[in-house]
């Protein structure tokens, strides 16, 4: 019995110890603190600018207009065949080098960039996976083609695309902790700011991951939520 | 009242349609059979130009559709149609469904369009369904309701694209009677078909279909009765 308490009594001192060392002491939490407000912003502006680009380019896709469709193609290929940390370097080295922007907004725009070619696969699948019969149903009641997407295609699609879009942006906010290639100090880089000063690994390593996980966890669960209402007709 | 002209549709290299010549006139009820794969439904879905034909014309009230492809939802609004598989819209009410059309494009009031929707479903019998989604709907409730859909936007013309071929047996005959009561009705309709007694019963003119032409037609008791031709013959001794 002294054994045990006596074990969990030095668990207890080296845990607050290392707590001590690495958050408490020279108020090093807000490494974290500062990171994940960084990261939420990143993938935030992304989200936004992945949305506006994924829609532009699904309707390129699905349009079928040669030269438009062709450049859509080309961008999706291109974006998904390259990983997103050489995409994240390149804007900032070379394409951006010299245009003074703050770190945050070259981050949210090359992250922006690559969800863009993925939401528009989500968008252009979603929208393909509703029955064909549907748009001819919308024509030959006289709808036009903008009406018929709008009222009964769109409306459909939006069930089938919303799971797989929440997916991507789950897989955005955890793709942003690359962000510390172009020295932006995100979630992930506070937490290895810790380390570097203390020489302690595990708890700013562990909460960091920890943050992560609580911060998806909570994303897929308003998603949840989202889909539920949208299966009233079913 | 339509006239089709010289009308050929290729997919690729095959030609589906080839050289089909019609008109027919206002109040006409035409029947369409024929063996799967002769063309029957292309020939249908060319009339209000869900398939664009390849070659020839396509002239409902004296307005050719492939000289006014810029004003085609306009002259769509004049031809219903129905579908084999009913194709309702799954996340609208059945009303939704019916006032959708008249409100959107003719620019009815809801008030308007709602009342004669309810008109239109009194006709097809489904009055207390209106506030359902078509989930809760049996097939043969289904494509009454797109039956009324099409009628809502008051047609000149109603094209029936096998009406009845994706239903249930027991709830072939519900539809049937819903068609007949159009033709009644004096309504301009053109039926693809499979059902020989329905077709015999309600139509003024046979089209028998075979190989991408129509291969021979007649009043029902022509076709039925006296088929002129060999392959007529011999589709109608597989299926009667």
């Amino acid at each position: 019995m002294g054994f045990l308490t006596e074990f969990i009594y030095d668990l207890y001192r080296v845990l607050s110890d290392k707590i001590y060392l690495s958050f408490i002491k020279e108020d090093r939490y807000m490494y974290l603190v500062n990171g994940w407000v960084v990261s939420i912003e990143i993938t935030a502006f992304a989200a936004i600018i992945g949305i506006v680009i994924g829609v532009l380019l699904a309707i390129a896709k699905i349009m079928k207009k040669p030269p438009l469709t062709q450049i859509a193609d080309w961008y999706v290929s291109v974006i998904r065949g390259t990983p997103v940390v050489v995409q994240l370097t390149i804007i900032y080295y070379v394409i951006l080098a010299n245009s003074n922007l703050p770190k945050i907004i070259v981050a949210s725009i090359a992250f922006g960039i690559n969800s863009g070619a993925y939401v528009a696969e989500i968008i252009r699948s979603g929208i393909q996976a509703v029955d064909r019969g549907q748009t001819e149903a919308g024509r030959s009641l006289g709808l036009s083609y903008g009406q018929t997407m709008r009222f009964i295609i769109l409306p459909q699609a939006i069930k089938n695309i919303l799971p797989a879009l929440g997916n991507e942006f789950i897989a955005l906010l955890k793709e942003t902790s690359i962000s510390g290639y172009i020295a932006l100090e995100d979630l992930t880089t506070g937490g290895n700011l810790i380390r570097s000063v203390t020489y302690e690994s595990m708890t700013p390593l562990l909460t960091v991951a920890y943050i992560y996980f609580l911060m998806t966890l909570i994303l897929s669960s308003i998603l949840a939520r989202f889909e539920r209402r949208l299966r009233t007709s079913d | 009242m339509i006239k089709v002209i010289d009308l050929h549709k290729y997919f690729g290299e095959l030609e589906v349609l080839k050289g089909v010549n019609v008109e027919i006139k206002q109040g006409e009820v035409v029947c369409v059979i024929g063996p799967s794969g002769s063309g029957k439904s292309t020939f249908l879905r060319c009339m209000n130009l869900l398939e664009i034909p390849t070659k020839g014309e396509v002239i409902i009230d004296g307005v050719s559709l492939s000289e006014n492809m810029k004003q085609l939802d306009k002259l769509r609004r004049n031809v219903g149609m129905v579908f084999q598989q009913f194709n309702l819209f799954p996340h609208m009410t059945v009303l939704d469904n019916i006032t959708l059309a008249p409100v959107k494009v003719l620019k009815m009031n809801k008030e308007e369009a709602a009342s004669r929707a309810m008109k239109l479903l009194e006709r097809v019998g489904l009055t207390d369904k209106a506030k359902e989604y078509p989930s809760r709907l049996s097939g043969g409730q289904k494509q009454r309701v797109a039956i009324a859909r099409a009628m809502a936007m008051n047609p000149r013309v109603m094209l029936f694209d096998e009406p009845t071929s994706a239903l249930d047996p027991e709830m072939v005959g519900e539809v049937l009677e819903v068609i007949k009561s159009l033709a009644n009705d004096g309504m301009t309709m053109v039926i693809v078909t499979h059902e020989m007694g329905f077709a015999r019963e309600v139509s003024n003119r046979v089209f028998f279909m075979d190989e991408g032409i129509i291969y021979e037609e007649g009043t029902p008791s022509e076709i039925f009765n006296n088929p002129k031709r060999p392959r007529t013959r011999e589709f109608l001794s597989k299926v009667l």
